[in-house]
């Protein structure tokens, strides 16, 4: 009788004692993840290096208000870069909302500019890129839609930023260029440190903490 | 013995804690025994957190080929002062779930940036100008016969391009309600050259076969066929063709992007006028189909 009792005494506070174990194994074993997922900081949006090194190339452009824009404008200055034409129907506006995004989220930095690159500039002349700009709010003083001759456009572009892929014109943006969804970020010294997925809506802030992190370096 | 058995459900509870918090911690837990690989390459670009660097090494023997790659490495400190461009020796270590590199040295720098650009790549085919002769290309009418540029020598004639599955009123439609506009403006015109033509070329071979359209002509053209024919190009020649007027096509997610590009030929099969975009008149092109064959 008695050794029923306590075995009943026990089996009461059996579940108690099982449940507080439980709790202590999953608040420390979710405190560790946690901690783990913290401290690999690459889990989140990875940006993508460039194939090679690449530099911001030499150009003389003309923005979409007729203005003409240069390299040594750029001097000095961190530069968000994408790459679009005006009769792209499902990248090019995608990405151009991210630039808007980028825009927004840097308004007050005067060290940031924008760059869109068009690929088709016969078609895309500076009246032309006006509208596409005016469809996302760029601000024409530091968001700049820049158009020229093909070859030097293509040109920046190749030797700058895109890989090429000629195997098959139709599955690759005008100019055989490849990878036409990213947006670039450039350092200040023109080197091209990495590119995001301009798909991607996380990718408007990954630009701005990359610029956070190119504006701490020596 | 009956008290042991509440003892063993406490003695599997303890481990299965155990098991938790390790697998927890698990990621955060240092290597073991890692293999590790002296390497040398050119650092070809680091990333801003100093964590990764994009680095064309040498073959590690006994591992791994000579190739580009990205490596990432587990401080800051590492790659601290290395730049594209530096030539570096480093070790790569290696476990069975992971890999890093450390005691990174600069060796000396190497010029790669260089101007001609990275290698495969050329600037496309430059685009013809007004006054170049256009090659002659064939395509397939709506009714199925081939038809050329060359069919339409001895007189003015202007092409433009579209697809059917083109939703985008401002696009295709546009163009081809262009061109109807100027069929009327040419048809009642008393200075309309002999002979003077307009063609349709669709870009997207996979869809608009002949059937198609024809019954896509008839929207814009009714009954009467006069002066203006449809057809569709095949993607040879669309490869050919495109670049020389300066046609762009990118088929992303099952879509075609495209530009628009109007060309008026002369007798003779030069460009005598490219209208790019769509905006431009009936009106002004009437005007240089009858220019042209004054040409």
């Amino acid at each position: 009788m008695d050794r029923n009792a306590v075995a009943a005494s026990q089996n009461r506070e059996e579940p108690l004692f099982r449940g507080i174990v439980l709790a202590l194994a999953v608040v420390v074993g979710a405190g560790c993840w946690f901690a783990a997922a913290a401290l690999s900081r690459h889990d989140r949006i990875r940006g993508v290096l460039p194939d090679h090194p690449r530099q911001l190339a030499d150009f003389s452009l003309t923005d979409s208000t007729g203005r003409s824009v240069t390299r040594a404008e750029l001097a000095g200055k961190i530069v968000v870069a994408s790459f679009l034409f005006t009769g792209c129907g499902l990248t090019c506006p995608e990405v151009s909302r991210r630039m808007a995004e980028i825009q927004r989220l840097t308004t007050n930095e005067p060290d940031v500019r924008l760059v869109s690159f068009t690929v088709d500039p016969r078609s895309d002349t500076p009246p032309v890129l006006a509208r596409w700009g005016a469809r996302y709010g760029a601000d024409t003083n530091r968001w700049f839609l820049l158009t020229g001759s093909r070859p030097a456009l293509h040109q920046l572009i190749g030797v700058s930023f895109l890989a090429t892929n000629a195997s098959d014109p139709f599955n690759s943006m005008p100019g055989n260029f490849t990878g036409t969804g990213l947006i670039a970020v450039v350092d200040r010294h023109g080197q091209v440190r990495i590119f995001f997925d301009g798909l991607r809506l996380e990718t408007a802030a990954a630009v701005v903490a990359e610029i956070q992190q190119l504006r701490n370096e020596k | 013995m009956k008290n042991d058995l509440p003892m063993n459900r406490n003695g599997f509870l303890l481990p299965l804690a155990l098991v938790l918090v390790l697998a927890g911690c698990k990621p955060a837990a240092p290597a073991i025994a890692a293999r590790n690989y002296p390497v040398h390459g050119v650092v070809q670009a680091v990333a801003a957190d100093q964590l990764h660097a994009t680095i064309k090494h040498d073959a590690i023997p006994g591992y791994m080929a000579a190739m580009t790659m990205a490596f990432t490495a587990r401080d800051a400190r590492v790659l601290a002062g290395v730049s594209a461009g530096d030539e570096i020796a480093f070790t790569l270590f290696v476990t069975e779930t992971n890999d890093w590199i450390d005691n990174v040295q600069r060796l000396g720098r190497t010029n790669v940036f260089g101007l001609s650009g990275p290698p495969g790549w050329h600037i496309a085919e430059p685009a013809l100008e007004v006054g170049d002769t256009l090659p002659d290309y064939a395509f397939t009418d709506e009714t199925g016969q081939p038809v050329h540029f060359s069919d339409f020598r001895g007189r003015p004639v202007a092409f433009t391009f579209f697809f059917t599955s083109c939703s985008l009123p401002d696009y295709c439609p546009r163009m081809n309600r262009n061109l109807a506009e100027t069929r009327k403006l040419l048809l009642a015109a008393t200075n309309a050259p002999a002979g003077w033509q307009l063609l349709s070329i669709s870009f997207d071979p996979g869809m608009d076969t002949p059937r198609l359209l024809s019954s896509y002509a008839q929207l814009y053209r009714g009954s009467n066929a006069d002066h203006w024919r449809f057809a569709v190009a095949s993607t040879n020649t669309l490869a050919a063709l495109g670049p020389k007027v300066d046609l762009n096509l990118w088929r992303e997610s099952g879509t075609l992007s495209h530009n628009l590009r109007t060309v008026v030929l002369d007798a003779r099969g030069k460009i005598f006028r490219q209208f790019d975009g769509n905006d431009w008149t009936p009106q002004q092109l009437a005007d240089a189909l009858v220019a042209a064959a004054g040409n």
